[in-house]
């Protein structure tokens, strides 16, 4: 076994007045220490998708197993613990807590788990120099770059050394080359640590820069991943099993 | 697993999120503030006010009366009505063996207008004729020597007490005047003590200037044989005065033949039934004070519950992200409930200590060294705990509905928020 991530045929609908199945049967797999990418038009189920890999929303029916645990039906304390010990999240705006500086950024996740501040501070430390930015750790988010911002948000992701790190559109608020450098530090990561990433994105420079790049398309995964031609939607509809 | 609670983090998010609006908070604090300080300084005021009003019946015996008998206005039994009639020491004893509720039963004699000489000097005054039990229903306060005993009683000693006025008059001087005599309506007696009020309730007139004598050598010295001028009554503990004087009064009238409805021929004095209506009123200050003083409070809290129902609106992104990276309901509820918490404990001690200076010195200025009781203004120190409990407990359950409301919302909206 070595996938990290495997959807089976995952469902779901948001209620309401006009119901909206948003993803119709995900079927994907995901092996540890991939790089891959997933892309997709706004309203193809990619966000609904994430939140899902990320435990940050529930579906309908179908499996969800990352790194062999079936998530499924989680209460909310469970899903804090999945969340906050097996992934690592990186938002487009950062999402930084704005009055605590870089190094107590870094640190909360731990905070979380219940581990003494010094310990917690000192691995902090550690990841921020990793990013080259230990002489930023006291600096408050507003009195850095974009680019700093991202690399203390991945600082956070990775502290609790997580199974995955989920990116929703990192590269979203960032010029070419600061985006140019943030990739780079996902392939190191990747590279040398082999940690498992994906990264949502719609720029397609972000795609070619990783190992597989995952189509989304109308609620379903779009199966062939490096060709992709319109016509191909029609292959979608065969059946799945 | 650590409670995020006693992490240092924790409180210096509080203090961080805190000091961010800085008037908002001054404001909210000071909802708590004045909302203690106003049920202190009312519970402090009415306790205080209260024993200003007690004072006036300390060294009183508030469960007191007497009986004093008037001419007829029923005949009966072969008498005309306006006869006039009189107790007697036989009375006085077979009340004291009938009623056992009664503490005491004092016979007591009284002449006004009497002249107190020693030589060339001297004063006018009432002559009071009084047993040991007197002091029963007045405390005297002792300046010198002592009151009249059972021996002075029983053995008819011409012996007095004499107030202070009546001690500075005739022995302007003399620090002393115990063992000397005076003169009283023409008889000689033997001062044993200098005696004065205790009390602002005066009963027969002040004690600064009177003479107190045996009742026996009041009785055989004024030709009274066994008549009794009038009975002073005091009842044990809680009995009730008001019954006990309605079956004296029944047994009194058979003794000397009056028609039992006539009310004219005992005039009965009972202070307990006073002293309760004045009590009722004390306790009725009392829940007063602490109606309002807990309404302002109560209206504090709700300030507090409000301002952290906009401070979570604020934070639903922060809260989003905290719990993305794993923070459990309950480590939101805990930081949500302790800035609440921080916040009326801070401003709540702060107008505690406020009220307790100022009930400091209202004990200060309206306790005198020389007052005969102390009027309570301060609080015990169970009640600040009690308040201190109430005002706390109250403003963590104010947080609570925001805080519970803060985790309704997923955490992929409250990211998204904004």
């Amino acid at each position: 076994m070595d996938n990290m991530i495997e959807l089976r045929d995952i469902n779901k609908t948001y209620p309401g007045a006009v119901p909206l199945h948003v993803l119709k049967g995900i079927n994907l797999d995901v092996r540890k220490g991939e790089l891959v990418s997933i892309m997709g038009a706004s309203g193809s189920g990619k966000s609904t998708l994430l939140n899902i890999l990320g435990i940050l929303d529930n579906y309908d029916s179908g499996e969800y197993r990352l790194n062999g645990t079936l998530i499924k039906d989680l209460s909310e304390n469970k899903s804090a613990e999945f969340r906050n010990k097996m992934i690592g999240f990186v938002f487009q705006s950062f999402n930084l807590i704005n009055y605590k500086d870089a190094m107590e950024n870094v640190a909360l996740p731990l905070f979380y788990q219940g581990v003494s501040r010094k310990k917690r501070n000192a691995l902090a430390m550690e990841q921020l120099d990793k990013m080259g930015l230990a002489d930023w750790a006291h600096h408050l988010p507003s009195e850095m770059s974009g680019g700093q911002k991202q690399r203390v948000a991945i600082a956070r992701a990775m502290i609790t050394n997580p199974d995955i790190i989920l990116a929703d559109e990192p590269t979203g608020a960032l010029d070419s080359k600061t985006s140019a450098d943030v990739m780079e530090i996902f392939r190191k990561l990747n590279e040398d640590e082999g940690k498992t990433i994906v990264i949502v994105t719609h720029d397609p420079g972000v795609a070619e820069q990783t190992d597989r790049l995952i189509r989304i398309s109308d609620g379903l995964i779009v199966p062939d991943n490096k060709v992709v031609i319109p016509e191909e939607q029609e292959v979608t509809k065969t059946p799945n099993s | 697993m650590k409670l995020t609670i006693f992490d240092k983090e924790n409180w210096k998010e509080i203090a961080t999120t805190l000091s961010r609006n800085k008037t908002r908070t001054f404001l909210t604090g000071f909802g708590i503030f004045w909302g203690v300080a106003m049920l202190t300084l009312l519970m402090g005021g009415a306790s205080g006010g209260g024993g200003l009003l007690r004072r006036n019946f300390a060294g009183f015996a508030t469960n007191s009366g007497a009986i004093i008998p008037n001419p007829t206005t029923i005949p009966y039994a072969g008498y005309q009505k306006g006869r006039v009639w009189s107790l007697n020491i036989s009375d006085v004893e077979i009340l004291r063996e009938s009623f056992p509720a009664m503490k005491a039963i004092i016979p007591t004699y009284q002449k006004w207008d009497s002249n107190f000489k020693r030589g060339k000097y001297s004063y006018t005054g009432q002559v009071i004729g009084a047993g040991p039990d007197y002091t029963d229903i007045v405390t005297p306060k002792y300046y010198s020597g002592r009151f009249i005993n059972d021996a002075d009683e029983s053995q008819e000693r011409r012996v007095a007490a004499i107030g202070k006025n009546v001690a500075s008059q005739l022995f302007p001087g003399d620090p002393s005047p115990l063992g000397k005599y005076i003169d009283v309506n023409g008889i000689s007696y033997s001062v044993i003590g200098v005696i004065g009020d205790s009390s602002e309730m005066k009963l027969n007139g002040s004690m600064d200037e009177a003479v107190i004598i045996p009742a026996s050598t009041f009785r055989r010295s004024n030709g009274y044989g066994d008549k009794v001028d009038y009975i002073m009554l005091v009842a044990k503990g809680n009995n009730d005065l008001g019954e006990q004087i309605e079956k004296m009064k029944r047994m009194i009238y058979r003794r000397h033949s009056i028609h039992p409805n006539d009310n004219g021929a005992i005039w009965d004095i009972n202070i307990a039934e006073q002293f309760k209506q004045v009590e009722t009123l004390f306790t009725g200050i009392d829940i007063l004070a602490l109606f309002i003083g807990l309404s302002t409070l109560l209206a504090g809290i709700i300030g507090i519950g409000n301002i952290m129902w906009v401070i979570v609106k604020e934070r639903t992104q922060e809260i989003g992200i905290r719990r993305a990276i794993g923070a459990k309901p309950k480590d939101i509820i805990v930081q949500v409930l302790s800035e609440g918490a921080a916040l009326t404990i801070i401003a709540g001690l702060a107008g505690m200590i406020f009220a307790v200076l100022i009930l400091g010195v209202m004990q200060h200025i309206n306790n005198p060294p020389d007052a005969v009781s102390v009027a309570q203004f301060q609080m015990t120190f169970s009640e600040a705990v009690g308040i201190l409990a109430t005002f706390t407990v109250l403003g963590i359950l104010a947080g609570l509905i925001p805080s519970i409301k803060a985790m309704r919302i997923k955490p992929i909206e409250a990211i998204n928020s904004k």
